[in-house]
């Protein structure tokens, strides 16, 4: 059973490197980030061996306690694609505790088994201090490689029960990327702290507490051998070793649910009338317009694209927050940072349809109805936005007058980015997350080739405003005209860039719609 | 359902059914007039009318099919397909797994590109005036998605409009076909919520909703329910009997034995034989002659041990 579980898996490994050529590279990738990440973490705890035993306590403490919590948080939040679901073996009728063993050791053929092994061993050389901490590290070794992979089948498990219908689906991607903001935040607090000062007596006290927990003790147990604390080594073993056992209980006991577990039903909403399809009258760039914001309310992709909005402004300040740069200045970037990307959030939509295209392919919808009818969310949505937000900012920056500049190079920045994205969206459709997939799964396919349409949309957007943004410059330093010459810049300049966009973009759909659809199959 | 075939309540039928313009079919309501649900003195009277008519004057091809050729790579998917299919016909294609059905029918309603050959319908070039030779197309692709965070409602509101239908139709004749298909219940729940054989029949309607001259429906059967596919049979049926024309890939032989009047055997991408039921079967029945076609039986042999049974 082990044996043709363990062949399964290799032959799946195997196989994955006979799919199409970007997958591969993707794949390639993947193990060289791996296996880089095992190397420098590898080479730090060889390192650490030199450290005194208290600094290298708390290192691999925190650490540690933080891998093993990866191995938790990971699959819930992202989602993993598991090929060795339990529920995949319930129609062979195997015993659940041969199954639920087969499995767990078929995970040890996998990048994350051979990363950890690699750690486990480094950290023995960490702990070759005396006889007691390189036992302890030794007895450690199988310890830590069976609590990350049982609770990351655990974790799996959990999630395949709990994200089994398409509504928590969708509303799990929403909470990871809710965790992923605070994460930021915590990011910049931590930033923050001023390290060098009291920063040594922080992480001391985060280690104290890491290493009493599950997570953290089975790292911990070598470094009290190492520092003579015998009693304490001996206990944190044992912490380490009843929390692998409750793992190993708990996830027999899930395999045995699984297999007798049939997928969730999801409880249908009712809806009632046609929504949005009320708005406009109907015609076929109307609907498109309103089928593309009912999307952006019900699609989790496009949720996770919204709310992407209010964080990046902050985000792409956190340099020059670190360097301290005046609150007033930072004021100034929100607003075109927010348009450059509400802009480019629909750079790549036709492939956000995937297959479901064909219905505007064979209805014989023209190029720029389409065109027309997707850039309207992102207007609704990012005019009134770049308007509030203008008028925070230009008041924060101490100068209300800069107010027209700041409107114009928000709104020409949009603009002219709604325009770039109609062309590419048609011209260059990449692969994207399939509808249903979580927000955050990475998509099939990334390569160079979308690396590159998106740092060209951003640049080519920034280069077709650059009229704008030296007036919005100038305006900051020269009273009245510039403000107002910006804003009128930046409309006139933006609604022609977005006018154009939809006619060529309109005109290459036309011209290359089977190939969209083509590449949506591939997809 | 046997007893009285035509005049069965299908209350979409009607309505659907296209009724060529100068014909004395078009007198009766086109659309979504709410025809009774029992069986009328009415619909028979005016199928009487509306099959004959087409049929009297001289047949017209309205789908020609001349060389298709796909290649994948270095598999050639299509090996050059012609077909002609007329006004008025139930035309079957079968074929085994991975025999060019799907991929043919992609090249004739514009969503592949064909490398060689010629695709008209009603006269018109598909692939040099797609948006006049769309118009006239109704499609149910296979395996293609949905937009299916709309509901069903929104789905044939969408496919409705986008087709160029005044909002009153478009309502008129989702309430229509909805009954027709039974999916009334269904018509405020998300699509992506549906079952397989749902989805089929909201892409079914949608394809439909529009009132093509031809309908090109790939496996439209898959996965429906008996009942539901004995209600589409019915519906295509009285279009055909109105001037419509059908042309449905799939693999069931019974089935398309039993509702085409014409039908192509497809194998490695190519047509081996095409034209009526009668003179493709050649006196057997459809499936035997396309086993016969498609490379005869591998003939099973040990395979003794599955009736061996082990514990």
């Amino acid at each position: 059973m082990v044996e043709q579980l363990l062949r399964l898996k290799l032959r799946l490994l195997g196989n994955a490197f006979r799919r199409s050529r970007w997958r591969v590279v993707g794949l390639v990738l993947g193990l060289t980030a791996g296996l880089g990440m095992s190397i420098v973490v590898v080479t730090g705890l060889i390192g650490l061996r030199f450290a005194p035993v208290e600094a290298a306590a708390r290192g691999v403490e925190v650490f540690g306690a933080v891998l093993v919590l990866g191995f938790v948080i990971v699959p819930l939040v992202f989602g993993v694609d598991d090929v060795l679901d339990p529920r995949n073996f319930s129609l062979y009728g195997i015993p659940t505790s041969k199954l639920s063993s087969a499995l767990l050791v078929s995970a040890l053929l996998g990048i994350p088994a051979v990363a950890m092994t690699l750690i486990s061993l480094a950290q023995v050389v960490t702990w070759s201090r005396n006889p007691l901490s390189v036992v302890l590290a030794i007895a450690a070794m199988p310890v830590i490689v069976a609590t990350c992979l049982l609770c990351s089948r655990v974790s799996i498990t959990v999630a395949a029960f709990l994200l089994s219908s398409r509504r928590s689906r969708d509303s799990a991607g929403l909470l990871g990327f809710i965790a992923l903001a605070a994460f930021a935040a915590v990011f910049v607090l931590v930033y923050r702290t001023d390290w060098l000062a009291n920063g040594g007596a922080v992480l001391a006290r985060i280690a104290d507490v890491a290493s009493w927990t599950p997570f953290g003790a089975v790292w911990a147990a070598p470094a009290d051998a190492a520092s003579g604390d015998v009693a304490s080594a001996l206990l944190k073993e044992l912490i380490a070793l009843v929390f692998v056992g409750l793992l190993w209980l708990a996830w027999r006991q899930l395999v045995g649910l699984m297999l007798v577990t049939q997928p969730r039903l999801a409880g249908a909403r009712q809806y009632h009338g046609l929504g949005l399809f009320r708005v406009l009258p109907p015609s076929p760039s109307a609907v498109i317009a309103e089928r593309s914001f009912t999307y952006w309310i019900r699609d989790a992709r496009y949720h996770a694209s919204l709310l992407v909005i209010p964080v990046i402004p902050f985000l792409a300040m956190t340099p020059f927050l670190v360097i301290e740069v005046p609150t007033n200045i930072l004021a100034l970037f929100p607003v075109p940072i927010m348009a450059l990307f509400l802009g480019w959030s629909v750079h790549n939509d036709t492939a956000y349809d995937n297959t479901a295209i064909w219905l505007h392919i064979a209805s014989g919808v023209r190029g720029q109805d389409d065109r027309l009818g997707r850039v309207v969310p992102p207007l609704v949505v990012g005019v009134p936005i770049l308007v509030i937000a203008s008028i925070i900012c230009a008041p924060l920056y101490g100068n209300p007058g800069v107010l027209p500049a700041m409107l114009g190079v928000g709104l020409g920045l949009l603009l002219t980015g709604l325009g770039l994205s109609s062309i590419g969206s048609a011209a260059f459709p990449y692969p994207a997350v399939r509808p249903g997939d979580s927000p955050f799964a990475a998509p099939q396919a990334v390569g160079t080739a979308s690396a590159l349409i998106q740092g060209l949309s951003f640049t080519v957007t920034i280069i077709l405003m650059s009229p704008t943004l030296w007036f919005g410059v100038l305006a900051l330093f020269l009273p009245g005209f510039w403000a107002w010459g910006a804003l009128i810049a930046g409309l006139v300049l933006g609604v022609l860039f977005l006018w154009v966009g939809i006619r060529w973009g309109g005109r290459i759909f036309d011209r290359r719609a089977p190939e969209i659809l083509s590449s949506s199959v591939r997809n | 359902m046997d007893a009285a075939p035509d005049s069965a309540s299908v209350p979409g039928a009607t309505g659907l059914g296209r009724s060529t313009a100068s014909k004395p079919a078009s007198t009766r309501t086109r659309v979504g007039a709410p025809t009774p649900r029992k069986p009328s003195a009415k619909t028979p009277a005016s199928r009487t009318v509306a099959p004959k008519t087409p049929r009297a004057k001289p047949a017209e091809t309205v789908l020609d099919i001349k060389g298709l050729v796909k290649r994948f790579g270095d598999t050639i998917a299509v090996a050059g397909v012609d077909l002609k299919v007329e006004t008025g016909s139930f035309y079957g294609i079968v074929g085994p797994n991975g025999a060019g059905k799907t991929t043919t029918l992609s090249m004739v309603t514009g969503l592949l590109r064909p490398d060689a050959g010629t695709v008209s319908v009603h006269g018109v070039d598909v692939w040099s005036d797609p948006v006049a030779a769309k118009r006239n197309m109704g499609v149910l692709p296979d395996r293609l998605r949905l937009f299916d965070r709309l509901t069903g409602a929104q789905l044939l509101f969408y496919s409705g409009t986008l087709r160029g239908l005044s909002e009153e139709t478009v309502r008129l004749r989702t309430a229509d076909l909805a009954s027709a298909f039974g999916f009334e219940d269904a018509l405020n729940r998300l699509v992506t919520d549906y079952s397989a054989g749902m989805s089929k029949k909201i892409a079914l309607a949608a394809a439909m909703i529009h009132s093509p001259r031809l309908l090109i429906l790939d496996e439209p059967f898959e996965s429906v329910d008996p009942v539901s596919a004995a209600n589409v049979t019915q519906i295509l049926r009285s279009y055909v009997e109105s001037g419509g024309t059908v042309v449905v890939s799939s693999h069931s032989m019974d089935l398309i034995q039993r509702i085409c009047d014409h039908v192509a055997v497809v194998v490695h991408g190519a047509i081996l034989d095409s034209g009526t039921m009668a003179s493709v079967r050649n006196g057997r029945t459809l499936e035997e002659r396309f086993v016969e076609l498609a490379g005869g039986r591998t003939s099973v042999e040990g395979m003794s041990w599955l009736s061996s049974f082990s514990d």
